[in-house]
């Protein structure tokens, strides 16, 4: 007993433990069973986005201009690409490499904001939408109440992936 | 692992909804400056801590292996959670306070980078834990009662080792208090939330003590190879966090 126990916590150690959270606000179309188009909208923590808009609000006039989101674009929301945003597109169980598009950050309610799109000619049937980060620095969040959706209906729902948690977004 | 799930789930919950309250009672202080508002936020940045720290993290391992191949009382357990947190609280502040005032920008780059070379600095102390805690068996295992005495020597070293690398949680309760301007606040904040980190860290040394003395019993004679055991993995364990 004592010896799982103390694997447990050796194992569990070298992960970390959200610092940040991110709210995930998914906009979806779909027409005759494919998606029309897919957006994302992230809504830092207040803590993280009065930190971060210290920094990056340089003129600090309250609003991000389009220099200073080109290059929270190149700066930061790049930083994500080896984590693949965070959101994981399955199609028929299989992740699809995506590229973000029309990537725009904003100042909500003190929030920092990120909002992007991501292209999907694929079918509804057999797609899922996972978010989380897994090094678990990061906890995504994402509840009933965040998702638009036209043409279809969805479930969201958490997942377990071991030393992290996550959500699911699964289209019927 | 559907029980571990679920219980992650809930504590990132419940860490969510206390980071949450915790900034938007922060920030209406800049609007009213109200004395039961502040506590409120500091009871709330203990208890804070004290979930933070149940999840992966904060040394919890380093202290339960310690203890695990360390005869101890729970006392020292408690007193040992206490060092690391306060470490904890004085790193956090002094990293913060440090890097926001010497470089003012670039801060989250630079903090990237701190953090870093202090987890690099902590798995180098961890490694000399784990390497102290092998010599003080096998060299002690003849001697039991001059090595229980030796062994407290390497309590601090353990504080050192855990507390040294500032927790990301405190360090951004700090900031966002810097930020509007609530210096006080942050730092009373970072030691209310340390204190809550310790009373948790100390519950996870208890624990391992606990569980040690039901088998220990048993294994007295050999209790050095035990002893011996704890130390490799203490040295195991700072390898990994030295290569990640």
């Amino acid at each position: 007993m004592k010896y799982i126990f103390t694997f447990l916590i050796f194992f569990s150690s070298v992960f970390a433990h959200p610092h940040t959270f991110i709210e995930v606000y998914p906009t979806v179309e779909v027409q005759k069973s494919k998606f029309s188009s897919i957006h994302f909208k992230w809504v830092l923590d207040e803590m993280t986005s009065t930190i971060l808009i210290m920094e990056l609000d340089s003129n600090a006039n309250g609003k991000i201009d389009k220099k200073e989101n080109d290059y929270i674009e190149k700066e930061y929301f790049s930083m994500f690409k080896p984590y693949n945003y965070y959101t994981y597109v399955k199609v028929d169980k299989k992740v699809i490499k995506f590229k973000p598009k029309n990537f725009k950050a904003t100042i909500e309610n003190h929030k920092l904001c990120y909002s992007f799109d991501i292209n999907g000619e694929f079918d509804i049937k057999n797609t899922i939408f996972e978010f989380g980060d897994s090094d678990f620095y990061v906890a995504m969040v994402l509840k009933d109440e965040f998702v638009t959706i036209k043409g279809a209906s969805v479930k969201v729902s958490g997942i377990d992936n071991d030393f992290y948690y996550g959500y699911k977004l699964e289209f019927e | 692992m559907e029980f571990y799930a679920k219980f992650l789930q809930t504590l990132v919950q419940w860490q969510y909804q206390l980071n949450s309250f915790i900034s938007t009672n922060i920030r209406s202080l800049n609007y009213e400056n109200n004395l039961n508002t502040s506590l409120i936020i500091l009871g709330v940045a203990f208890v804070y801590g004290l979930v933070h720290a149940i999840g992966p993290g904060h040394g919890k391992a380093l202290v339960a292996l310690y203890f695990t191949s360390n005869k101890s009382d729970y006392k020292k357990a408690f007193k040992m959670g206490y060092m690391i947190a306060i470490i904890h609280a004085f790193s956090a502040l002094i990293f913060t306070f440090g890097i926001f005032f010497i470089l003012k920008t670039m801060f989250r780059k630079n903090f990237n980078e701190f953090s870093e070379i202090a987890m690099q600095i902590s798995a180098v102390m961890i490694i000399g834990v784990g390497i102290y805690l092998i010599y003080e068996a096998y060299s002690g295992r003849k001697h039991k009662e001059k090595h229980f005495k030796k062994s407290s020597k390497s309590e601090l070293a353990v504080a050192f080792s855990a507390g040294i690398v500032p927790c990301p949680g405190v360090m951004t309760i700090v900031l966002f208090c810097v930020v509007l301007g609530q210096y006080t606040l942050g730092a009373l904040s970072a030691i209310a939330m340390s204190i809550g980190m310790g009373l948790t860290i100390s519950v996870a040394g208890i624990l391992s003590i606990a569980l040690g003395r039901k088998t220990n019993g048993l294994l007295n004679e050999k209790a050095y190879i035990l002893e011996m055991i704890g130390g490799l993995l203490v040295l195991s364990l700072g390898i990994i966090l030295f290569v990640i």
